[in-house]
């Protein structure tokens, strides 16, 4: 809770930045992402791109583990479901011979819709076991999903282990052949999630899932229905991490089943809870942390120590254990998240000099 | 000022140079880059720290003998934890930082290499090497920048089955891990093996690890195959497989391609489970490290290792991985050089150009003689035989060129 922060009137409060420094921290970042493809150079731009793709799935995990308090380790599926959606949605709108300036916006929205379908299959465990138990079935779930992606039988459609080309997006006759001009998408797109999803749980459906993780009989008790509501959220969590795979793909040249595995799940939900769980900044910081960390250690570390290989040798695995350390440090220092010590440092700032933290 | 002659001749020399500076510079860059990423940490990092090294040795041959044209040349390597995603953000940094002076690349997955492929048009394409010998990279209509250093699996699948055919065997197994690296020559090997009238008896899939060699090796044995090929496998899987089947009292004779063919593996495997790798066959595009005597350029490795790694493994062996990762960087050189000493800047398409100009190159000893790049690939290879009380792999063919 953030204080020292009056409102004088309702819709003061009910704003989505209700507080300046909300304000100026998301114009600054709108600004940033406006201004990027005209000044960054092209390793900045995958960077940030790459960000903007893992932020939207973390803003999907965060749905169903931040809000509705359901662990999963699978998200990486979903991902990898949007992904693959593209390519083949693509091919069947070619055999049909539509044209290409519209394929991304009947693409996109059915790359989602896909992985909200699988999410509520794979969401139906979560009607009867919870906790670890559901982390495990999740996993399970994804594990499944890149086996069928891998299988020989599907290859045809799916590449098998080889993976698959993937199209560039082209928009009403704009083609988005270059990583900055996706990076433009995926920054609108990443600032319209985040504010969909930020907006969600100011709804009934928002509050339903929030019931459901304080307690879900509780919940039950006061009339939300369970089943829906948890099969709902798996639904829009899964389809965010749809989109992010779409995005995945569109941004890429090429999928592999590989780049799905439990390893980005694991990051997923790492990033969420470096980043701050049920809190709609805690993808961002976590992204900020999980994605852009490695690359300033790699950077900076270049910079000092050089790229002869015999120094390299030496610090990647230095750059290892400082990002290990860092996210331990995190963890303790705050268990909730980055958000949280935002939150202080805001605090703090709006008392001062009168009180700290 | 007063002008003199003196003054006059070095105010034009100084206008001459600051007026001629830009295009000396851009003709003679200081230094070209050539860019690597390398698995330093995670599944591969054994590999990667094993392979780091020789950067470093070539660096200071390369530049002993005088750089590129004169221009010095300089390493910047990078650690991709064997993630593609990791290894493509480690390109763009690369070219992000070093620009034009960055003229090629050295990848460390098949993954990164189709991931960039793509990518690789305009400012943004570079000639680039790698660890991989995936037949799909082989294809100069698609990849005009990137190249083997040796040949694909599939020629390696051909050489084998050649030599099994000289042997006079009539019936094979494929045994393969369930990855990519492990089907990539299957369809073709099936394919040369009918062409060639050798049966292939089994075709069976394995995990990548920790595969259950019981089930394999029973398999195995009902098939009745005289020869069995493994593909996909690097340091696990391949050696239990022998060894399972050499309990279960299986004749058959083992072959592997260039990942299994590694002397400190079959040699940890002798040390740690005894002597059941004796007679396993495999090809090898390249003489191993200790069979210098026809190899000047190995000699000179061997030289610079012996004062440079002095006290470490490295000293004496270099692993098959290593030379592996050398000749991909003598082949960027020799591009190189083709380039800027034929007159025309090192840009991507001139290197692509030289690169598929390569022929009866004389490498100095990686293969047995002159070789020629052709598909941007260098298809030569021969079977060598694994000995246990020597702990050497010696040749058991000629040298094959597919």
């Amino acid at each position: 809770m953030i204080t020292g922060d009056l409102k004088a009137t309702y819709a003061a409060d009910e704003r989505v930045l209700n507080n300046s420094y909300k304000q100026t921290f998301v114009l600054a970042m709108a600004a940033l992402c406006a201004l990027m493809p005209f000044i960054a150079n092209d390793y900045i731009i995958l960077v940030a791109s790459q960000m903007g793709i893992m932020l939207i799935a973390v803003v999907g995990v965060n749905v169903v583990i931040g809000y509705t308090g359901l662990l999963s380790l699978g998200h990486a599926a979903f991902m990898a479901i949007g992904a693959y959606s593209i390519p083949i949605l693509h091919r069947l709108m070619e055999s049909i011979g539509l044209p290409d300036g519209i394929m991304p916006f009947l693409a996109i929205p059915g790359a989602i819709a896909i992985s909200a379908i699988i999410g509520i299959i794979v969401g139906l465990p979560s009607l009867r076991v919870k906790g670890l138990y559901l982390a495990v079935a999740t996993l399970s779930a994804n594990f499944i999903i890149i086996f069928l992606i891998e299988l020989e039988a599907f290859a045809p459609w799916t590449g098998g282990l080889v993976g698959l080309n993937t199209p560039d997006p082209n928009i009403l006759g704009w083609q988005l052949d270059t990583q900055r001009e996706m990076f433009a998408l995926i920054a609108a797109l990443a600032f319209i999630t985040i504010l969909a999803i930020q907006n969600l749980f100011r709804t009934r459906v928002g509050r339903a899932f929030i019931a459901i993780r304080e307690r879900d009989y509780s919940a039950e008790i006061l009339g939300i229905s369970l089943f829906r509501y948890k099969l709902m959220s798996f639904a829009i969590s899964a389809a965010c991490c749809g989109l992010a795979g779409a995005l995945f793909a569109y941004f890429y040249a090429r999928i592999l089943p590989e780049q799905f595995e439990l390893a980005l799940s694991l990051q997923l939900v790492a990033a969420l809870i470096v980043g701050g769980m049920g809190r709609t900044m805690g993808p961002v910081f976590g992204v900020m942390v999980i994605v852009m960390v490695p690359e300033v250690l790699k950077f900076t570390f270049g910079m000092v120590a050089g790229g002869a290989a015999e120094v390299v040798q030496l610090r990647a695995p230095v750059q290892e254990i400082i990002f290990g350390l860092l996210i331990i440090f995190f963890l303790m220092f705050e268990p909730l998240g980055i958000n949280q010590l935002v939150d202080r440092g805001i605090r703090a700032l709006n008392r001062w000099p009168f009180a700290r933290g | 000022m007063k002008q003199t002659r003196r003054t006059f001749i070095a105010t034009g020399a100084a206008a001459t140079a600051a007026l001629g500076m830009p295009t000396i510079l851009r003709a003679q860059p200081s230094e070209y880059v050539i860019g690597a990423s390398l698995p330093l940490t995670g599944p591969f990092a054994t590999a990667g720290q094993l392979v780091a090294p020789a950067f470093t040795l070539a660096e200071k041959l390369i530049n002993d003998e005088g750089g590129i044209g004169g221009t010095p040349i300089r390493f910047v390597t990078e650690d991709s934890g064997y993630i593609p995603q990791n290894a493509l953000a480690n390109y763009q940094r690369a070219l992000a930082t070093e620009g034009d002076a960055l003229v090629a690349y050295f990848g460390d997955s098949t993954g990164f290499m189709k991931l960039v492929a793509p990518e690789l048009t305009g400012d943004q394409a570079r000639l680039m090497g790698s660890t991989s010998f995936a037949s799909e990279l082989a294809n100069p209509a698609t990849n005009p920048y990137q190249y083997l250093a040796g040949p694909s699996y599939q020629d390696q699948f051909d050489i084998l089955l050649q030599n099994i055919k000289d042997a006079g065997g009539s019936n094979v197994a494929f045994i393969f891990s369930n990855t990519e690296f492990g089907r990539d020559p299957i369809e073709h090997g099936k394919m040369r093996a009918e062409e060639l009238g050798i049966e292939v008896v089994l075709e069976e899939s394995t995990k990548p690890q920790g595969a259950d060699i019981p089930t394999h090796v029973t398999k195995l044995a009902q098939s009745g195959a005289e020869y069995a090929i493994l593909q996909g496998y690097v340091t696990g899987v391949w050696p239990q497989l022998i060894g399972g089947a050499r309990q279960f009292g299986l004749p058959t004779q083992f072959m592997g391609t260039f990942w299994g063919m590694e002397k400190l593996i079959a040699d940890r495997v002798t040390a740690e489970a005894g002597p059941f790798l004796d007679g396993y066959q495999g090809v090898m595009p390249y003489r191993y490290f200790y069979d210098r005597e026809d190899a000047p350029r190995y000699q000179l490795f061997a030289e610079a290792a012996k004062e440079m790694f002095a006290g470490t493994p490295l000293e004496n062996y270099m692993s098959t991985w290593t030379l592996q990762t050398m000749c991909a960087l003598e082949i960027a050189i020799k591009a190189l050089r083709d380039t800027v000493e034929g007159g025309n800047e090192p840009t991507p398409d001139n290197l692509a150009a030289a690169l598929s100009e390569i022929t009866d190159w004389d490498t100095g000893g990686f293969f047995g003689g002159p070789v020629t790049m052709a598909d941007n690939k260098i298809g030569t290879g021969r079977v060598y035989q694994y000995s246990t009380e020597s702990g050497l792999f010696t040749p058991t063919s000629d040298w094959f060129t597919v």
